[in-house]
């Protein structure tokens, strides 16, 4: 029995040391914690108990976000994590280390590639050689620029996005969600002189392969919404230069598809998107659904009402939008 | 209960079979699908990308058509919902909403905000219940063991969808074991399928179907089912790819969540759609032994 006001807690907890190790696995650890403790504590904890136990960390208050790690398989700031509501809803409380990232040891896994994808991008303020910077002082903003950053600027790169990535996992040349959105707030920022170089550099294989699935969204522990300014990117890339890959082509032809009949003709859609060459590639593919799914090569019947979506599509698309 | 229906694109052109398995089960469960030839399609996430206040605008008049009718609306695909609810949230903003409503002025239609979006999943599990649903069974699905794959527009971001943990859902197992099945626990389950970049990169996006059904397989799952046709397409429709690029078979047959309700209900695998499935799902079928139902 645990004393009064505290719980039992069963911690299992990854280890892994991939100099002697030749798998992962769980090591059983029980404290008896108040519900409100962090995950953190109970973890340091168990290091004055294991001094082998390895993991990073540093204030302790949700600001550096060396601490970010999976609990339970969800990604957390363990510092801001109690183990209360973990315990209620799991009956135990699993951690392991960040995915998409190589383990070191523990839970200290090599942040070399998070890293990377973010230096390319330059993250620094690049002064715009027509309005140089102020000599000496600041280079104020009005508070309707800064709001222009939306949440950006609270980004404290943990990498738990990074970690939640399914488009990270499965493709390396993806820069992942931090990386992207740093990268929106300099292509906003009224003072950067490569805003329009930033946004044509990351096209190829960057912005669209984003699944807009919101994992990083859910992830952020200082709800920065990194796919909701994945989104704004790529809406200001097509007013920038047009569909231009793969990517581009499917929204912008997704858009033009639906303005023709208001329902989606998906054999058209399959030619607005590929190349030619492409587009041969996948006939066996396109023969066999449509063996199964002769809709598939059908045009669909307009819709009643078509008129009132081209009026829409006439008022809110070929106008000039305001924006970037 | 009386809904308008917003079958989308795909449920009335490749994925019709999901179409006939929701006519199918809703009849038997008692919901009126009321049907409106006006509706737009929902943008499926692309428009959105190329325009967002135009996808909200064409949104708020599919909207605007149930509210006329004081109806809320049904949806059988998670990325419809996705898109109809956020553009619900978006027109709670003031610029937005005067820019969408001065668009569909010009058009003479006028959106309150009262239309509420609901997903057949939803509808089963929250307004007609699973304890409603049970006792319909008449050919309870034991000995089946079902991975749910939940769709990410039907979950997230959970900000704007309101309602239910987005991390860890639970509706659609809690459904999947009222017909008899057992539901599988997996990681994947609320996973991104990789429909969205299949035409961007398509090995990438097979990449990421397969790690799911992987997934879904190696915590046990006989078969998958899914809330969304797009998901159904990645998992099913281009599963052989998937199993190309990872080097390795999948055979993982997987079900539209009416379908599976469907053949809980006693519906045939022709009456639900299951003969045009890619993958084939006599496997699944067989684990729940004869497709005879007792009269």
């Amino acid at each position: 029995m645990a004393e009064e006001g505290l719980v039992h807690v069963p911690i299992d907890l990854y280890r892994f040391d991939p100099a002697t190790d030749k798998a992962p696995r769980y090591q059983r650890f029980e404290l008896d914690l108040a519900p409100h403790t962090p995950v953190l504590t109970a973890l340091l904890k168990i290091r004055e108990m294991d001094p082998s136990v390895t993991l990073r960390y540093s204030c302790r208050s949700a600001i550096c976000g060396s601490c970010a790690m999976i609990v339970n398989s969800k990604s957390r700031l363990a510092c801001q994590t109690p183990v209360g509501p973990e315990l209620e809803a799991h009956g135990r409380i699993v951690i392991d280390p960040m995915r998409n990232l190589p383990v070191i040891r523990d839970l200290v896994v090599e942040m070399t590639g998070f890293w990377g994808h973010y230096k390319k991008l330059q993250p620094h303020l690049i002064p715009d050689p027509h309005h140089p910077l102020p000599e000496g002082r600041e280079s104020p903003m009005s508070p309707a620029q800064v709001e222009m950053f939306k949440e950006t600027p609270r980004c404290i790169a943990c990498g738990s996005c990074y970690s939640a990535c399914p488009a990270v996992e499965a493709d390396p040349e993806f820069p992942g969600p931090m990386a992207l959105a740093k990268l929106y707030r300099f292509v906003v920022d009224p003072r950067d002189g490569a805003r329009r170089d930033r946004l044509l550099r990351i096209q190829p294989g960057g912005l669209w392969l984003c699944l807009r699935c919101h994992l990083c969204t859910e992830s952020c522990p200082k709800d920065v919404e990194p796919s909701q300014r994945i989104r704004d990117l790529k809406e200001m890339a097509i007013q920038l230069q047009g569909a231009t890959e793969n990517g581009s082509r499917h929204a912008v032809g997704f858009k033009e598809n639906i303005r023709e009949r208001g329902t989606l003709n998906e054999l058209k859609l399959v030619r607005q998107t590929y190349m030619p060459l492409d587009m041969l590639a996948r006939i066996p593919q396109g023969l066999r659904m449509a063996r199964r799914k002769p809709e598939f090569i059908r045009t669909p019947p307009k819709i009643a009402g078509l008129d009132e979506v081209e009026k829409l599509y006439q008022i809110l698309d070929d106008a000039p939008r305001e924006g970037t | 209960m009386r809904l308008a229906y917003y079958p989308g694109c795909v449920a009335q052109e490749s994925g019709k079979e999901l179409d006939m398995a929701t006519r199918w089960v809703a009849k038997r469960v008692g919901i009126e699908l009321v049907e409106f030839p006006n509706f737009s399609c929902c943008g499926s996430g692309f428009i959105d990308e190329a325009n967002s206040v135009l996808n909200t605008a064409l949104n708020a008049r599919n909207l605007a058509i149930a509210e006329k009718a004081g109806l809320d609306l049904l949806t059988v695909c998670s990325t419809c919902t996705g898109m109809l609810t956020l553009a619900n949230v978006k027109m709670k903003d003031p610029k937005v909403r005067q820019r969408v409503d001065g668009a569909l002025a010009q058009v003479g239609v006028k959106y309150g905000g009262q239309t509420k979006v609901k997903h057949l999943l939803q509808v089963l599990t929250e307004e007609i219940g699973t304890a409603k649903i049970a006792p319909m069974v008449r050919r309870p699905l034991k000995g089946l063991k079902v991975g749910a794959f939940y769709g990410c527009h039907l979950i997230r971001p959970a900000k704007e969808l309101g309602g239910g943990s987005p991390e860890e859902p639970h509706q659609f197992e809690d459904l999947i074991a009222a017909l008899g099945a057992e539901p599988v626990m997996y990681r994947g389950r609320v996973m991104c399928c990789g429909f969205p970049i299949l035409f961007v990169r398509e090995p990438t996006a097979n990449r990421i179907a397969a790690t799911q059904i992987d997934d879904a397989r190696a915590h046990g799952a006989d078969a998958m089912a899914t809330p969304c046709p797009l998901c159904h397409l990645s998992l099913d429709g281009f599963q052989n790819q998937a199993a190309k690029v990872v080097g390795h078979d999948l055979h993982m047959p997987v079900f539209h969540l009416p379908q599976l309700v469907g053949l809980a209900l006693g519906g045939t695998p022709e009456e639900l759609g299951l003969p045009r499935h890619l993958v084939a799902t006599d496997s699944a079928l067989a684990k729940i032994g004869s497709v005879a139902v007792p009269a």
